[in-house]
């Protein structure tokens, strides 16, 4: 009973007519598991030194080790907790940044919108990685948490493009207006009524820059951008990369941090998927479709309609 | 030609707005650039007069004399007349001539990849489009964005790893543009070697723009919706050509203008790569800047890939006018 | 006179997420040759779902489930690919609703004439072509050296002279207009759509004229059908519906627009909205919005009063109100 209560819950229902979606969080979950559960999982620290230098997998290092002695797999773990952490904090900053400023354009329009405009195009053409070497450079070794800073106050031009349309399109549209002239004040109508209708592109574009953020981590650390005494899957590689584990064969070093980057990479991928078929009803077309193929198949008697297959 | 005109002066715009940042980043952290910069010539030259400490404020723009509204604008002038310093690690070269060569072949890197991934994304676009909710349009479109959000590094490096240095499938070269010593018999040879390098970076910068599918699948459903495609297929159009010269045509105009986005990706994206490939393009030059700390040469590589992302987005430019009459209209 | 286009219990499914769902249920309607017809209804009744049909245009998920399109004998439900593609324009071409985006915006004007000459194996010749399309362009009112513009460069009403001079490029025997000038203003309007009756007489083709707009079709039309939720419910000539509509929601139809020549009278409208195709109710389907609405009309689907060619769907019809029915 309570077991048939449950499948009809809305969640399940979701889920089932997600696959995407589903796939997506049993990899974020298993990811949040083992980075956040780390203890659990291995019985070394991140900073773990064994007598045993880079060894193959065996079953006491299940990822083998490094050239200094480290435990990959622990490293893996306790490292994705890092990466993890440094992609929500610039994507929560990259999306404040970029509502702000694209609502703020979309919405007010005219001159304001002009400069916005031109500041996100110029934003759009200064290739990042140059630009967050320099400061990087110029800092010296750059903690974790500072590269999240810095990736996230370096691209939010992207969404903030993505949100100025899509205000300018709610702005609009009739109920804004009608809105107006119920004598609302501005701010208040862009509180109330602009920002709900928002939140599946916000989301989007959080989940988007996550996945952004991510990337631009491993790569800033991969090339030496960051701390080397950090544990996350950037410096792993990056290590891995200044040990010549590449040249030596000891693939094991790359695996964890690697296998973490995709699974990772992969579930926000899947589940930004749904959260664009939530709001897009173009994709939802796509399911009629797939609807439409299976009619056809089964009835022949229906004529092929003005398309070609 | 007002269109490019317009696109022209928001291309100087976005140039002085990059040099801008290049001048005022300096001043906004902690640490003085000069005289880290003046310690680094120290080690390499062994003296320094005061010509040289001349010298290398005004390269930096940096005075305790001058206001700085007036080294700003000092700055931004030597900067236009392609006087943008020494790189002190590979001094006396200046940074122009340090960058040149790296420039070349990732500009090489660059173009093929984007042609090739232009072909192709939009080819397997147009084939999602047309078999829309079927399973190769989820395969396409869900893979190429799988695809797209692995980290360039991690793809780069696995590749690497497996076909240039694994034993049993590493049938590619792990390092370089072209064999080194290597003394081509003929011209076609020399480009077969070039082609054997750059086949995986070259692989890899197209993996990652495999997103690409799915905006030219999108234009390309919001096409087929349109009238003028019924219109054209009740006029007899045949099927393909529909697709081709009705569809695809008029799909492909949005395409070019995020093509600017996916530049941008794309360059961070091929960087890296020719790092993990060893190969000699400027993101070598900037591994090697950042090892080194060479500040100016730096800067160039953020000026240079500048300039390479604004005359990207101008044949862009100049292929949507060539596409999209609408736009020649407004020229006129 | 015979039958020119002949359609026989047409069925047309949309799939949807909840399953099938029946847009156009079991019509049947003849034309015959040099006649016009009228096809109206509020938006949503399926009208232009059968426009499309006929040319086997309708997209997907629209599915053809059931019937026969015969134009010429030729049905043309059984067409293969090929045959289909020369029959399309060549026999019946269309002017759709929307003239503003139905031309490609990339191409000029002369190519898409060429286009349809290229297509039906007519000439190959660009010279040839360019003749023809002048020579068309010009009977529909615009200069020819506009051919070498493209799309954007035209005004709407031009756009439209266009289409209408593109659809009688190879003399078709008839001629769809799906809502033609619902985008234009009233004047020009009219203008065209004179225009094209003139053209009629001149080629000897026949007409579906599709609208909500009753008041211009009476006025172009010889035959009317007025179709409600999938269904034609009543036909019989422009006039008969105009001065004695059987079907109550006819008679709303036609209450709803001011006649351009009658007397400026009191506008009624139909209450209520048009009928939720995934939930058809049991008898009649106008029951909701009826005002002679009985009990048996929610009980049993009202059977067909046919007199020669003229039919209505009704229970309860408004019988002669202002003159016979003859």
């Amino acid at each position: 009973m309570t077991l048939k209560k449950l499948d009809n819950h809305p969640l399940f229902k979701f889920l089932r007519d997600n696959p995407k979606a589903t796939v997506g969080f049993i990899l974020i979950f298993t990811i949040m598991l083992l980075t956040l559960g780390a203890p659990m999982f291995t019985r070394f620290e991140a900073g773990f030194r064994s007598d045993q230098y880079r060894v193959a997998p065996n079953s006491v290092f299940i990822l083998g080790t490094t050239q200094l002695g480290r435990d990959v797999w622990a490293q893996t773990l306790y490292g994705g907790r890092t990466s993890l952490l440094v992609g929500i904090l610039a994507g929560v900053i990259a999306v404040t940044l970029s509502t702000v400023i694209g609502i703020t354009a979309g919405y007010f329009g005219g001159i304001v919108d002009g400069i916005i405009t031109m500041v996100i195009n110029i934003a759009m053409v200064i290739p990042q990685i140059p630009l967050l070497l320099i400061i990087a450079a110029l800092m010296g070794g750059v903690s974790p948490m500072l590269i999240g800073v810095l990736i996230g106050f370096t691209s939010w031009a992207w969404g903030a493009r993505v949100l100025r349309s899509q205000t300018m399109s709610i702005r609009n549209r009739e109920f804004i207006y009608s809105a107006e002239t119920l004598g609302e004040t501005k701010l208040r109508r862009l509180f109330a009524e602009v920002m709900p209708n928002m939140l599946s592109m916000m989301s989007s574009a959080f989940v988007g820059t996550i996945i952004y953020a991510i990337m631009a981590q491993a790569t800033l650390e991969y090339i030496g951008f960051g701390d080397p005494l950090s544990v996350t899957w950037g410096t792993m590689l990056y290590n891995a990369q200044n040990t010549a584990a590449l040249q030596t064969g000891a693939w094991w070093e790359l695996l964890g941090p690697c296998l973490g980057l995709i699974v990772l990479g992969s579930g926000l991928t899947l589940i930004n998927f749904s959260i664009d078929e939530l709001s897009n009803p173009k994709l939802k077309a796509q399911r009629i479709m797939a609807g439409y193929y299976k009619a056809k198949k089964a009835e022949i008697t229906y004529t092929k309609a003005g398309e070609t297959e | 030609m007002n269109y490019i005109f317009k696109r022209l002066g928001f291309y100087l715009i976005a140039f002085v707005a990059a040099v801008t940042i290049n001048f005022f980043i300096p001043r906004l952290m902690p640490g003085d650039p000069v005289q880290m910069y003046m310690a680094k010539l120290y080690q390499t030259s062994g003296k320094i007069d005061a010509e040289t400490i001349a010298a290398v404020e005004k390269l930096f723009g940096f005075s305790k004399t001058k206001p700085i509204i007036e080294s700003y604008f000092e700055y931004v002038g030597s900067i236009f007349q392609g006087n943008w310093g020494f790189s002190f690690s590979q001094y006396p070269l200046t940074v122009i001539q340090a960058l040149t060569r790296g420039l070349s072949w990732t500009v090489f890197l660059m173009g093929t990849s984007l042609i090739i991934s232009f072909l192709i994304n939009n080819l397997l676009g147009i084939v999602a489009a047309w078999r829309r909710g079927s399973k190769l349009d989820s395969f396409l479109t869900v893979g190429g964005q799988l695809m797209a959000n692995i980290p360039a590094v991690v793809l780069a490096l696995l590749i690497s790893y497996t076909f240039a240095r694994s034993e049993k499938f590493g049938i590619f070269p792990a390092g370089y543009a072209v064999t080194p010593l290597f003394r081509p018999a003929n011209v076609l040879q020399y480009i077969g070697d070039v082609a054997y390098h750059a086949f995986l970076p070259v692989t890899c910068i197209v993996m990652l723009q495999l997103n690409g599918i799915m905006g030219m699948r999108a234009n390309m459903i919001n096409q087929l919706g349109e009238d003028f495609i019924a219109m054209g297929r009740a006029k007899g159009v045949p099927e393909y050509k529909l697709m081709i010269s009705y569809g695809a045509r008029n799909a492909l105009l949005p395409v070019a203008t995020t093509l600017a986005m996916q530049i941008g990706f794309m360059l961070g994206g091929s960087l890296i790569i020719e790092v993990v490939f060893n190969y000699p393009g400027l993101g070598k030059v900037m591994i090697g800047a950042l090892d080194s700390r060479d500040y100016p040469l730096m800067q160039g590589i953020l000026l240079m890939s500048t300039i390479l992302m604004l005359s990207a987005n101008f044949i862009a430019d100049m292929m949507l006018l060539i596409l999209d009459p609408r736009l020649r209209k407004q020229g006129r | 006179m015979s039958a020119l286009l002949e359609v026989k219990n047409l069925s047309v499914d949309y799939i949807t997420l909840n399953g099938a769902v029946r847009a156009v249920d079991d019509v049947s309607f003849s034309i015959e040759e040099e006649q016009s017809m009228g096809l109206a209804g509020e938006s949503g009744c399926g009208k232009s779902t059968i426009a499309y049909s006929l040319m086997r245009l309708h997209r997907p998920p629209a599915l053809i489930a059931d019937g026969s399109i015969k134009l010429g004998g030729r049905d043309i439900i059984k067409m293969g690919e090929e045959e289909l593609r020369q029959f399309r324009w060549d026999q019946i071409s269309m002017v759709f609703q929307s003239a503003m985006n139905c031309l490609n915006p990339v191409v000029k004007l002369e190519k898409q004439f060429f286009e349809i000459y290229k297509n039906h194996g007519i000439t190959k010749n660009r010279q040839e072509a360019r003749a023809r399309a002048e020579k068309l362009i010009e009977i529909v009112g615009i200069p020819k050296e506009r051919l070498n513009d493209y799309p954007h460069q035209f005004s709407g009403g031009m756009r439209q002279r266009a289409v209408i001079a593109m659809a009688l490029a190879l003399k078709p025997k008839l001629l769809i207009m799906d809502e033609p000038t619902t985008a234009l203003d009233t004047v020009v309007q009219r203008e065209i759509l004179q225009r094209v009756y003139e053209l009629k007489k001149e080629l000897k083709f026949s007409i579906l004229f599709i609208t909500h707009d009753l008041s211009l079709m009476m006025e172009f039309c010889d035959n009317v059908s007025i179709m409600y939720a999938g269904k034609i419910v009543e036909q019989a000539p422009a006039q008969t519906i105009l001065k004695n509509p059987q079907h109550p929601y006819s008679y709303g139809l036609k209450n709803s627009f001011p006649s351009l020549h009658g007397d400026i009278g009191y506008m009624e409208g139909i209450p209520g909205s048009p009928l939720n195709m995934s939930r058809i109710p049991r008898g009649c389907r106008f029951q909701d919005r009826c005002f002679r609405a009985q009990d048996i009309c929610f009980k049993e689907v009202p059977p067909r009063q046919q007199r020669g060619n003229d039919f209505y769907d009704c229970h309860n019809p408004m019988g002669t109100l202002t003159g016979s029915r003859n």
